[in-house]
């Protein structure tokens, strides 16, 4: 076994760590007041390279990997959980090109995305839920060169800032995955919903009314989307929402640490009572254990291993991370006093932020479902 | 254009406050602090980045230093330095400013061609702001410190802006010359991922005393005229008081309190 991270990734985590220190923090909360989505920032990840790590060479990524990939949300969460959160979103319809899509759709799509020039989303879940496909209500019916898509699709990430979006929807009786264009006659972004966290990424509500996309819009075969949609927001969404809440537990047990060294009480700091020191290490050892549940279910992806056969290895990533998270947030929040719902010291924001988790790349609760399964089958 | 960036891996100041002396040895004890490159020799890396995209040429970096010190040899390799070179042997430690050009020096001499040679201003960790100005005595060539920015007229020369006190100057420099780039030259650019990528591709080369072709009494701490004679730890003492009050009211005290204590 090697727990050692290579050179490129050490020196990766160093690079985006600058960056979001230097770039990053000095804008975080006043970008997260005014709840827009931060453009110039993005872009500037996409010329570092950031946006394109899972994505290959040939259209504009650098294949660097989902170790990687895990590592910049990571750092990118510690600062701002919100563009580690733009990674677990943007980088869905990403996936599910390069993965499931045919060389034009590559060509054409991939490398403005890699680039932070053009921005995509991913929709599955609508209003009767997200995790029971049996339910969805979009369809997409054969209208000669193409299909004709009706239906509607709510807490979807990004559609607003979005160029294009990816969804998944019913065709006859299975269903299949396409993508449309911002502009297209018939798709609208109708509403914005008002959201605890990650408030400069939209999250929205969309309608497909009578739409006609060409079948060139079609990703993967028709009636193979189940499998894409799965195999990208389990690859894609699951590990992005564990870094997210890895880096955000990061930060904010930074923040209580950095505090309780300096806040004097009694004539010491209080990092000093053992009281502190029991709950800073609960946390540093809690962020230790998920840091390597994070690591490992990217690591294997890297290995070549499909998200099936480490369903419950995402899974438990996932799950893990966001429990703690939450419960590590709330902890600093107590160690940093009133101070800890000040949205300048951050945490504040980190607390939000994490709700958000609870149900992103899929619930909770349908982690355990996975994990349970797998291990009483 | 052939350029070559003299860089230093320093303790981190974040951390400054681990590092502690010791004074049977009379050596800095950095144990457990962490390493950076020094940084205003970002600056100085930038700058040589900034000229090969405008005029073409090669970036070599060069440092001296324990092994570790290729990571940040790496790290300029990653921002857009073309080869490296480490100078390392146990015979370099201890050296002063004036071993240390030296070093550079011979080694530049015998694996280098050179139209210009960038440093930084200064280290964080010694701040002698000496070693850029032997460099350039050993090499016989002309230099100017404290370098804000500058032009490349033609091949022949450059003027650069020399920062002073209370302005600037310009100064008219033939090449091949050294020049050692102020912290506020430019901001250094953060690798991006391609760059970290290709530095396994990159030229990385470490040699020694001997292939350098040097002898150990003139290199190191033996080939150093600066000796540490003695040290001695300096505690400083701290305190504070809080005044109280309106703006203008706390002004005026703190001000008597502080021409009370004859600070002003």
């Amino acid at each position: 076994m090697d727990f050692e991270l290579s050179k490129e990734h050490k020196m990766l985590r160093k690079a985006v760590r600058l960056f979001a220190e230097k770039k990053v923090a000095p804008r975080a909360l006043e970008i997260d007041e005014k709840g827009e989505f931060p453009f110039d920032i993005t872009e500037e990840m996409g010329r570092m390279g950031l946006i394109g790590l899972v994505n290959s060479g040939s259209y504009g990524g650098n294949g660097m990997g989902h170790l990687a990939r895990m590592i910049v949300i990571e750092e990118l969460s510690r600062i701002f959980p919100s563009l580690g959160f733009f990674f677990q979103a943007g980088n869905l319809l990403m996936f599910a090109i390069e993965s499931f899509g045919n060389e034009d759709q590559k060509k054409k799509l991939l490398p403005g995305f890699c680039s932070g020039k053009t921005i995509g989303a991913f929709a599955v879940t609508e209003a009767s839920g997200g995790s029971d496909p049996t339910t969805m209500m979009t369809t997409a019916v054969r209208d000669g060169h193409g299909y004709t898509v009706n239906g509607r699709k709510t807490f979807i990430t990004n559609p607003e800032v979005a160029d294009y979006l990816g969804f998944l929807c019913r065709t006859e009786d299975k269903f299949s995955v396409f993508y449309v264009e911002k502009g297209t006659k018939g798709y609208e972004v109708t509403r914005r919903e008002p959201r605890p966290g990650f408030r400069c990424i939209p999250v929205n509500e969309l309608v497909f009314a009578d739409c006609w996309l060409p079948k060139d819009n079609l990703i993967g075969q028709e009636g193979k989307g189940l499998n894409a949609a799965f195999t990208t927001i389990s690859t894609i969404g699951r590990t992005g929402a564990a870094g997210v809440a890895l880096g955000a537990m990061q930060g904010a047990y930074d923040g209580a640490l950095k505090f309780c060294k300096e806040r004097i009480m009694y004539g010491q700091p209080v990092a000093n009572l053992q009281a502190i020191q029991f709950a800073l290490a609960d946390m540093n050892t809690e962020i230790e254990a998920t840091r390597w549940l994070c690591y490992l279910a990217a690591w294997m992806l890297d290995r070549g291993k499909s998200p099936r056969e480490i369903a419950p290895e995402i899974s438990r990533a996932k799950l893990y991370s966001v429990d703690m998270a939450l419960k590590n947030c709330i902890r600093a929040q107590q160690l940093m006093g009133a101070y800890g719902q000040s949205p300048e010291y951050r945490v504040e924001i980190f607390l939000r932020d994490m709700l958000e988790l609870l149900t992103a790349g899929g619930t909770q609760e349908i982690m355990r479902v996975t994990i349970g399964r797998s291990i009483t089958s | 254009m052939n350029l070559i960036v003299c860089i230093k891996q320093v303790p981190d100041p974040l951390y400054f406050d681990r590092i502690t002396l010791d004074t049977v040895t009379k050596l800095v004890k950095r144990e457990g602090v962490p390493l950076i490159m020094n940084p205003n020799d970002l600056n100085a890396i930038e700058t040589a980045i900034q000229i090969k995209d405008t005029y073409g040429g090669k970036i070599t970096v060069l440092s001296m230093g324990p092994p570790q010190s290729m990571e940040v040899l790496e790290e300029a390799l990653a921002l857009g330095a073309d080869e490296a070179i480490l100078l390392s042997d146990r015979a370099f430690a201890g050296a002063d400013a004036v071993a240390t050009s030296y070093t550079l020096a011979s080694a530049i001499k015998k694996f280098c061609e050179f139209d210009l040679i960038l440093c930084g201003y200064e280290t964080v960790d010694s701040g002698t702001r000496q070693v850029g100005p032997q460099l350039a005595e050993y090499l016989d060539i002309p230099h100017v410190t404290g370098v804000r920015s500058f032009k490349i007229e033609n091949p022949e020369y450059l003027i650069a802006e020399r920062r002073l006190e209370n302005g600037y100057m310009k100064i008219e420099v033939i090449l091949p010359a050294l020049i050692a780039v102020y912290n506020d030259a430019n901001d250094p650019r953060i690798p991006t991922v391609s760059g970290i990528m290709n530095v396994a591709s990159k030229s990385l080369k470490t040699y020694g005393l001997n292939e350098v072709g040097l002898i150990s009494a003139d290199v190191g701490l033996a080939g150093s005229p600066t000796q540490m004679a003695e040290m001695s730890e300096f505690k400083q003492k701290r305190r504070h008081e809080v005044f109280q009050g309106v703006p203008k009211e706390i002004v005026k005290q703190a001000i008597a309190r502080l021409k009370e204590l004859q600070a002003i």
